[in-house]
């Protein structure tokens, strides 16, 4: 953007704050443009359409308020960059909310049908009871690796504890269910 | 221009217009104070209530309107809350007129409107290249804000305020246009 649009963008918007509506077209021409190739280089083209309408319209529900002492352009592409991180984090939270729905749908699959359920309810309750005949470290070890967690341990030392603790539950597993 | 396009400008200018109406109904409600106060110390709350009312709805117009209508809404506020706020503390002193002759009211009004005058002769916007909008909505303003505070004593009260804003205005204006 040239120094001279640059300095029209600031007089007009000086003018759309004070309530002269003749402005507003040429603030349009200046924004529309300029605010979609703004977020195009921070999105995907669909999303930085939409966040550039929103930035838009947010940049003219709040042209009244625009003190004439700052700089034009940096407030409008203040607002759209807070528009792009805002879509960013939604984005990032809808991702995380897909995770926990599949995994919860990943078990709901499992016992599409009654049979099944009962034999996942089975198999649960009877890892339940082996993790309890468990030593309580064992148990915890292999809890917080089904979860993906680790204790401030090294990752060796965590690997070796996992590796007995999974041992010893095979060894229960096999007294209390009779299976190989 | 191409539909989208079109149909996001109307969308902008929507919002442009609602942004300053907000901005516009925040700023006129602080003047319900003022107001409140008005009616809490009137009789005949009626003619206040209105005169309250057409205050906050004219100074959010000027607001929402924006130019020289805001640029006179600062001056006709200043100007106008003298004679607002001077029969509310006359009011407030606990006077009470013996009898029908009693001119301490009418006087209150009128000093207002005299000092409130003045006032709006220093600050209003002059009137020049025959752009007279920010002088009238200052003079107005100042009438209407006057008005809410001197009608607790009718429309003598009112009319002494509007003779004394007069009177208090016109040397001073025509002695800045000199």
């Amino acid at each position: 953007m040239d120094r001279a649009t640059l300095s029209e963008l600031q007089t007009q918007m000086e003018r759309l704050a004070d309530g002269d509506r003749s402005a507003f077209h040429p603030v349009f021409a200046v924004l529309w443009p300029l605010l979609r190739r703004f977020a195009a280089r921070h999105l995907g083209p669909e999303e930085a359409e939409d966040v550039a309408q929103e930035a838009l319209v947010k940049i003219f529900f709040r042209a009244g308020e625009f003190d004439p002492s700052r700089n034009a352009l940096a407030w409008a592409l203040g607002i759209t960059a807070f528009e792009i991180k805002t879509l960013r984090r939604r984005r990032l939270r809808r991702r995380e909310d897909a995770v926990r729905e599949g995994s919860f749908g990943r078990l709901r699959d499992g016992a599409q049908t009654p049979e099944m359920e009962a034999m996942t309810n089975d198999t649960e309750r009877m890892l339940q009871e082996a993790l309890g005949a468990l030593r309580p470290e064992d148990a915890e070890t292999l809890r917080l690796y089904a979860r993906g967690e680790r204790p401030s341990l090294a990752a060796a030392t965590f690997r070796k504890r996992v590796e007995r603790a999974l041992t010893r539950l095979r060894s229960v597993w096999r007294t209390t269910d009779g299976r190989p | 221009m191409a539909d989208p396009d079109r149909l996001l400008l109307e969308r902008a200018r929507r919002a442009y217009e609602m942004g300053r109406l907000g901005a516009a109904l925040r700023w006129s409600l602080l003047l319900l104070p003022a107001v409140g106060i008005a009616l809490v110390c009137c009789h005949n709350p009626g003619p206040t209530l209105i005169s309250g009312a057409g205050l906050v709805l004219l100074v959010a117009f000027c607001q929402w309107r924006g130019q020289g209508y805001r640029r006179g809404v600062g001056p006709g506020l200043v100007a106008g809350f003298v004679p607002l706020l001077l029969p509310i503390l006359a009011q407030a002193t606990g006077h009470v007129c013996a009898s029908g002759g009693c001119l301490l009211f009418p006087t209150v009004c009128g000093v207002g409107g005299l000092l409130g005058g003045i006032t709006l002769g220093v600050l209003a916007p002059r009137p020049r290249d025959g752009r007279a909008i920010p002088f009238v909505t200052a003079c107005l303003i100042a009438g209407v804000a006057g008005s809410v505070g001197c009608l607790l004593y009718g429309l003598v009260g009112l009319g002494v305020m509007i003779a004394g804003l007069l009177a208090g205005a016109t040397p001073v204006l025509a002695a800045r246009r000199a």
